[in-house]
């Protein structure tokens, strides 16, 4: 599985909601995407994640 | 100029021409004055992922007024429309604004737009429903096809993105200018509020600044000027500027002068 880019480890079972609680991530915020599912923080689904899933998790920064 | 000279995008009405990015400053507090002090409307802001190594430190959103604001998500640091594309998306998610300032920039070097790339996803994200304001270089053929493909505001660079280098593409913003149906916002590169000024002499409708406040000595004091320099090209913009000439013209009357007698002239009365 692939977390912002990085190898995650995958476990049998794992939801959303789980991988964001494993990571310290409050999801206000915070904007997530599961392949081509993209969600605000808030309304995070507790969708069940597989091995082959790409996770992005992005957030608003300065910039111009 | 008139009481009512408004500036509008993607459907909302603007009283400011001067859109400020919120990047380089030194921290939230100076951000805040200096954005109050330029009087802007619009800001913009970037999205990145989160760091997971150390989650939790404090976000920009936070610290924005967003009844206050119009926030306009970019897509810095994309490189093909694909991955600007995914990018609005996020940034859609994330803030709930359907608003974007595409950037579609394959060349670190220079920072140079895509053409072919922002027409691509500028046509996918209309489709999607975005408000999109493309980042292009000035060109006229590029910024009638952003137009046609519903952009609302086509965004021409003045110089590089973070040069100071001021309107160094005048010319080829004129032909972009002609003809216009959407509004153009000079976009990067502006260094000191004259170049602001410059810009909306010239027609532009709006400029978007960052690293020149930013990186000023004093960013609230530079974010006021540039609200000053911006007030300032828009007033003589509609008051219409003087045609220029070859040479001199004397603005005084050229005859009735009081002379002294020529002491040259000799007087054989």
């Amino acid at each position: 599985m692939q977390v912002n880019g990085q190898t995650h480890p995958h476990r049998e079972g794992l939801t959303l909601h789980a991988l964001l609680r494993e990571l310290n991530v409050q999801p206000e915020r915070v904007a997530v995407a599961v392949g081509d599912d993209f969600y605000p923080g808030a309304r995070v689904p507790d969708r069940p994640l597989e091995a082959h899933d790409t996770i992005e998790i992005v957030r608003i920064i300065g910039g111009g | 100029m008139p009481a009512q000279d408004p500036l509008t995008i993607g459907g909302r009405t603007f009283t400011s021409r001067l859109m400020l990015g919120t990047g380089k400053f030194c921290d939230f507090g100076v951000m805040r004055e200096a954005l109050e002090a330029s009087g802007t409307q619009i800001v913009t802001v970037a999205i990145r992922r989160v760091e997971l190594s150390a989650p939790g430190h404090a976000g920009l959103l936070d610290a924005l007024d967003l009844d206050r604001y119009q926030l306009l998500p970019n897509t810095a640091g994309c490189r093909t429309a694909e991955e600007a594309v995914r990018v609005a998306r996020l940034a859609r998610a994330a803030t709930g604004v359907n608003w974007v300032k595409l950037e579609v920039i394959p060349d670190a070097r220079w920072l140079l737009p895509d053409p072919v790339g922002t027409l691509r996803a500028a046509e996918t994200l209309v489709g999607d429903g975005f408000t999109v304001l493309p980042y292009v270089q000035p060109d006229a053929v590029l910024a009638r096809a952003l137009e046609r493909a519903g952009c609302a505001t086509v965004m021409p660079l003045a110089s590089p993105i973070g040069s100071g280098r001021g309107l160094r593409t005048g010319e080829l913003l004129r032909t972009v200018l002609d003809g216009a149906t959407v509004p153009i916002v000079v976009d990067a590169g502006l260094g000191v509020p004259s170049d602001a000024a410059q810009a909306l002499e010239g027609g532009a409708d709006a400029v978007l600044v960052n690293t020149a406040i930013a990186e000023a000595h004093d960013p609230v004091g530079m974010a006021h000027a540039f609200a000053l320099g911006v007030q300032a090209g828009r007033a003589a913009f509609l008051a219409g500027r003087m045609a220029e000439r070859e040479g001199a013209s004397p603005s005084s009357p050229v005859v009735g002068v009081p002379r002294l007698p020529d002491p040259e002239a000799v007087d054989v009365g």
